[in-house]
């Protein structure tokens, strides 16, 4: 009578709904709330022995090293490519993202000699924090403040209301 | 002299709207590569809740599981906090726990004739999870309904458990802290970095954000291109969807770039073994400071407190004291 059209899920025996927790598979399924694409977390985790930075001195150019940044995109590459731009002592800076689909960039730094690169690097991010700490600062103050006066606004709204 | 930028070269935020949704304001003298990761940061690695796994027990709805479970995924949590939850990959437990997941029970069954809508405040939070507020279902609208999610008509019922874990909209948007960053900079096209097409007239045609277009300044008729010229103002507008206040998706924004950074000088520096004293200021180097980035940030006390990201470990951070704490502090 009855015509098998597919098989359910949870008799898939590689089924990533099938709930290892349950005894019985009876009626209870455990879904993924979104279960496309499984593996995103290969965007920004680490595989193991996977390290965030390494990188080869150019032998061919002085004072140059390519360091490549894994599971980083153009969140960071943009951000220490430019901000290298800054420095006298740098003569070039530029990164690539070698294929959209892996999620590194490889970004390439030349020195005129008085700073290694790696060490251009290491200053560029110390200053970018340095950076974003006065920001944060700056915005919390200016947060605080202007959330005062705009509560003590609604409380005086709220007041005149009842009155 | 500049009537928004009384503070001259420093890095400085000035708002022009903040409520409970909403954070608009603008920071100058920054530059361009830095405000735009700091967008990208917002938008896509801030770390909040939401519903990951689900265990339908139950579902006669018109609706499929999967549908509902979708659904289930985007409703905003209350995210306060969210450093007190660990990463559900990180946890020694298998598959969830307390510490590293929130349990939300759904339970509904439609017995009048009426059609009946279940909301987001129907979701039960169990108890037992790493604090008070996390996980809670983001509830604005008056009437303290939420969301819905799902109709059942008379004899309808569903029944779901469904496990929320900490993430990162990388993974998925339902992780999102933020509907939307609005982010802008040279309103009136000095720099001249856009180039949009018109049919005749590109004054006329040309969208401008008048406000900011007010606030950055017209240029002069006449005026000479000025090539040397960098962008150092930058208009922010960030919504939140609810799940964290608007400034802490800005301040938790600051601190995961910092936390990124953090890790390279890490990587770099720790490979020559610890070369100990750096350049800045006399300053302890961020990796000589114990519990700072990495881990779980023991030292990260409160969003208002003079505790930087490295805190902990004790003592004065490099960042806390007086540095580059007041005006005029830094700029390059
Ligand atoms: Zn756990």
């Amino acid at each position: 009578m009855w015509t098998t059209i597919g098989r359910l899920v949870e008799h898939e025996p590689n089924s990533t709904l099938r709930n290892p927790n349950r005894k019985s598979n009876h009626m209870n399924i455990a879904h993924k709330a979104d279960f496309n694409n499984e593996n995103r977390f290969e965007l920004f985790l680490l595989d193991d022995n996977e390290k965030k930075v390494e990188w080869e001195e150019e032998t061919r150019i002085p004072n140059t090293a390519v360091f490549t940044f894994n599971k980083e995109d153009h969140t960071l590459g943009n951000l220490l490519s430019s901000r290298l731009h800054k420095y006298d002592y740098v003569t070039f800076s530029a990164y690539k993202v070698p294929h959209p689909l892996f999620a590194k960039f490889e970004l390439r730094v030349t020195t005129n000699g008085s700073i290694s690169p790696k060490d251009a690097i290491v200053k560029c991010c110390k200053d970018i924090v340095q950076d974003l700490e006065v920001l944060s600062r700056s915005f919390t103050t200016e947060w605080l403040g202007k959330r005062i006066v705009h509560e003590g606004e609604a409380e005086r709204l709220a007041r005149e209301r009842e009155i | 002299m500049d009537p928004y930028d009384i503070e001259g070269g420093a890095i400085n935020v000035r708002f022009l709207h903040a409520d409970s949704t909403r954070a608009n304001f603008l920071i100058q003298n920054f530059d361009l590569a830095t405000a735009n990761a700091l967008r990208r940061v917002m938008l896509s690695e801030v770390p909040t809740m939401a519903i990951d796994v689900v265990e339908v027990i139950d579902n006669t709805s018109v609706l499929a599981d999967e549908f509902i479970c979708h659904r289930l995924g985007l409703i905003p949590l209350n995210s306060k906090n969210v450093d007190d939850v660990l990463y559900s990959r990180d946890c020694d437990c298998e598959g969830y726990c307390e510490q590293c997941s929130v349990v939300l029970t759904l339970n509904a069954r439609c017995t009048g004739n009426e059609v009946m809508k279940v909301y987001a405040r129907d979701l039960v939070v169990s108890e037992g999870r790493p604090n008070d507020e996390v996980g809670n279902p983001v509830i604005t609208d008056p009437e303290g309904l939420g969301s819905v999610i799902v109709k059942l008509r008379k004899g309808q019922s569903i029944h779901m458990r469904c496990i929320a874990k900490k993430g990162i909209a990388k993974e998925h948007a339902k992780w999102a802290p933020s509907a939307a960053i609005g982010f802008e900079y040279d309103p009136n096209n000095k720099l001249r970095h856009l180039d949009y097409w018109y049919e005749e007239d590109a004054k006329k045609e040309w969208p401008v954000d008048e406000h900011n277009a007010n606030i950055d300044g017209a240029p002069q008729e006449g005026e000479a291109f000025d090539y040397d010229a960098v962008p150092t103002r930058f208009f922010f507008d960030v919504e939140t969807v609810g799940g964290l206040e608007p400034d802490q998706i800005v301040t938790q924004g600051i601190k995961q770039l910092q936390q990124k950074l953090a890790g390279v000088i890490h990587e770099l520096q720790g490979n020559d073994g610890m070369n100990g004293a750096d350049d800045f200021g006399g300053a302890q180097s961020p990796q000589m400071n114990g519990a700072g980035y990495g881990g779980q940030d023991a030292g990260y006390t409160t969003p208002y407190g003079n505790a930087s990201v490295w805190g902990g470990g004790g003592g004065t951070t490099p960042y806390g004291a007086t540095p580059y704490g007041g005006p005029g502090g830094s700029g390059w």
